[in-house]
């Protein structure tokens, strides 16, 4: 059989890139890794056919720059260009710009990314629809005042969210009307600094609610499919932290509910691709309409793991055209699947992002365990990008089975040179709560907020550590300093080795 | 060899010795052994049992992954005491960012969790806190300002102290 494209281009960096180029080896499909002068050395880059450098360290001019993006397309004789996540992946200028060049958008078509991207446009549609959505307001009006009437409206606590953007940017939950102008006027300044555009939208704050979100796959015939849910209720930021399918918290007639909501949206929308539905699920179970992510999810391994389907691949199948030959009742999911994100981040200092170069890796291997990295030993940790280092995803048979799994792949997964959430990620799944399936979207901030004592190796510790470096089974690292074993007194080690 | 590791001090002699490793920590006594795996990967024997630990070495900084626990501890150096180049009362920039905020000014009262100002890096604004209770002495940067990690930013008079 034909390869269903030649050459792909995947216009992203880091893991993404890396997970992309997998499913190309397998398919036949030739890649291209572009990259800004900060990834050179990136693992990426060393992981695709063909490498294309395209501008600065700055995202602005090398992986949001639509213009060197078809450049390196061109060059390369690229038929495809894949978005991963973050970036141009939900920009409609991108999609048809790369459709305008003659060239495949693995994705939905522009006017898709510009409704779904448009959280006013989008919450409307979706209430046209039947889809619910939550209390709150999407209105064009964006003074101060009108903003305060409609908060009072719906009631305190509500959310801000731009209108514009994802990831958590900009948004702030407001608890009473002297927080409002303060917070109005943050998620404006960050609203506008990462998406270009001030508008907000308000909506309730649920306290105790769920992230509970729908994979959804329709090509270009008619076909829009659900490859069951994910629960993304553990975060910090509004960013997802931990994520997992099948969600504990619904049984099988709320799943199906669920389920077929995210497929209405997908089809209100006018979707193309694998794509997700977000829904905030309430303490009493309802579901109410988040976003939609018109793009590969970060936390999609969760879904391979208990479909067995690639998702990469879907998304190539219906970009060339091809016919979903899945059906509905085909879907399968078999077990439970965890997906722990790693972070170059302090969780023991407000999460602040922690650029460093890694000294040294070594990443968990096993049954059931499944690591979607863009590292290597020596990678250099910039400011200048998302903070994601890689994903390692755990299948079993059940939720504790994979539980377990988590717990000791994190335990093997090692990390030098930056400071990583690794021991949050830990305390998380080794929790009660966790293990129970409580979650909501306060968990860290509720079980979490007793930040752990600061311990110090034991004593074996020490002595081992002080006798490897001595013996000079040194691990890679930058020496700017003379060594200073050179004048280590009576006690200096080596002499025989 | 002496590690520092926060607050704690570690002063560390080995030597070879039948079978193995003789090493003097803090004064306590302990016999292990050492196998090396590959770069940056040891097997420790010792009373306790057995341990794959992963090290490595930045400069001053020496890195140990034990047990499921990554450390980092910094070599104590004669010469190189320089703990009390910033108080407790000052605050550095923890990673590189461009200031985009300063909330405070010099001689203003603030409590320890106040925010301070807020450096934006990796597209996220990260408030930087008081570290104690006092009155701002210094504020070093002004919005707008790109600051490297270690960068001295405000400090702070404990409480009383400069009022």
């Amino acid at each position: 059989m034909t390869p269903l494209f030649r050459k792909l281009l995947v216009a992203n960096r880091g893991e993404i890139a890396v997970r992309v180029f997998r499913t190309c080896r397998e398919l036949g499909i030739g890649t291209v890794a572009v990259y800004s002068e900060a990834d050179r050395a990136a693992r990426h880059v060393r992981e695709a056919d063909q490498a294309v450098a395209i501008g600065p360290a700055g995202a602005l001019r090398s992986y949001l720059s639509i213009e060197a993006l078809l450049r390196a397309a061109r060059e390369t004789g690229a038929e495809a260009i894949h978005p991963g996540y973050g970036f141009l992946s939900q920009s409609g200028d991108f999609a048809d710009a790369v459709r305008d060049a003659g060239l495949v958008f693995v994705g939905p078509p522009g006017d898709v990314h510009r409704l779904m991207g448009d959280k006013q446009a989008a919450r409307r549609r979706m209430a046209a629809a039947g889809v619910p959505v939550l209390p709150g307001y999407d209105g064009d009006d964006q003074q101060d005042a009108r903003l305060r009437a409609e908060a009072e409206r719906v009631g305190w606590p509500v959310l801000l969210k731009p209108s514009r953007g994802g990831g958590g940017k900009g948004m702030r939950v407001v608890r009473s009307g002297a927080q409002l102008d303060s917070a109005l006027a943050a998620s404006r300044r960050e609203a506008k600094a990462a998406f270009g555009s001030e508008t907000l939208l308000l909506e309730r704050f649920v306290e105790r609610s769920r992230h509970v979100e729908v994979q959804v796959v329709a090509d270009a015939h008619g076909t829009v499919l659900h490859l069951g849910e994910r629960e993304c209720s553990i975060q910090r930021r509004h960013q997802k932290v931990v994520e997992e399918t099948p969600s504990p918290a619904l049984d099988p007639e709320r799943r199906l509910g669920l389920c077929e909501a995210g497929v209405k949206a997908a089809r209100a929308a006018g979707y193309r691709s694998a794509g997700t539905v977000e829904f905030l699920m309430a303490p009493d179970s309802r579901f109410y309409f988040l976003e939609m992510n018109t793009r590969l999810q970060v936390e999609h391994p969760v879904t391979e793991a208990v479909t067995g389907l690639d998702l990469v691949r879907l998304q190539l199948e219906v970009a060339a055209g091809r016919p979903l030959t899945l059906r509905q009742n085909e879907v399968e999911s078999r077990g439970h699947a965890i997906e722990c994100r790693l972070y170059a981040e302090d969780p023991d200092n407000d999460d602040l992002p922690s650029p460093g170069r890694v000294l040294h890796l070594s990443e968990p291997e096993g049954p059931g365990i499944r690591v979607d990295s863009g590292l290597s030993a020596g990678s250099e940790v910039t400011v200048h990008y998302d903070p994601l280092l890689s994903k390692i995803v755990t299948w079993g048979a059940d939720r504790p089975e994979a539980t377990a799994r988590m717990q000791e792949a994190l335990r093997r997964t090692v990390v030098l040179g930056v400071v990583t959430n690794l021991a949050r990620l830990r305390a998380i799944v080794e929790h009660p709560a966790f293990a129970a399936g409580e979650l909501h979207t306060g968990f860290i901030e509720e079980h979490l907020q007793q930040l752990s004592p600061q311990t110090c190796p034991p004593p074996e510790a020490i002595a081992a550590l002080v006798a490897a470096i001595g013996l000079g089974h040194n691990a890679r690292g930058r020496r700017k300093v003379p060594d200073p074993w050179a004048s280590l007194g009576p006690w200096r080690l080596g002499g025989g080795t | 060899m002496r590690l520092r590791c926060g607050e704690q001090l570690f002063e560390v002699q080995v030597r070879e010795a039948k079978g193995g490793l003789e090493a003097l920590v803090n004064g306590q006594a302990l016999s292990l052994s050492l196998e090396p795996v590959r770069d940056g990967v040891c097997v420790a024997r010792h009373a306790g049992g057995l341990a794959t630990f992963h090290f490595a070495r930045d400069g001053a900084t020496v890195h140990l992954f034990w047990e499921g626990v990554s450390y980092r501890l910094v070599e104590a150096r004669e010469g190189a005491r320089k703990a009390t180049r910033h108080d407790a009362g000052a605050l550095e920039a923890p990673m590189p960012g461009r200031v985009s905020a300063v909330r405070v000014a010099v001689g203003q009262r603030v409590r320890k969790g106040d925010e301070l100002l807020v450096v934006e890096a990796m597209k996220m604004e990260n408030a930087l806190r008081a570290p104690r209770d006092g009155v701002v002495r210094a504020v070093h940067v002004s919005a707008g300002e790109m600051v490297a990690p270690g960068r001295a930013l405000v400090e702070i008079d404990a409480a009383g102290a400069g009022a």
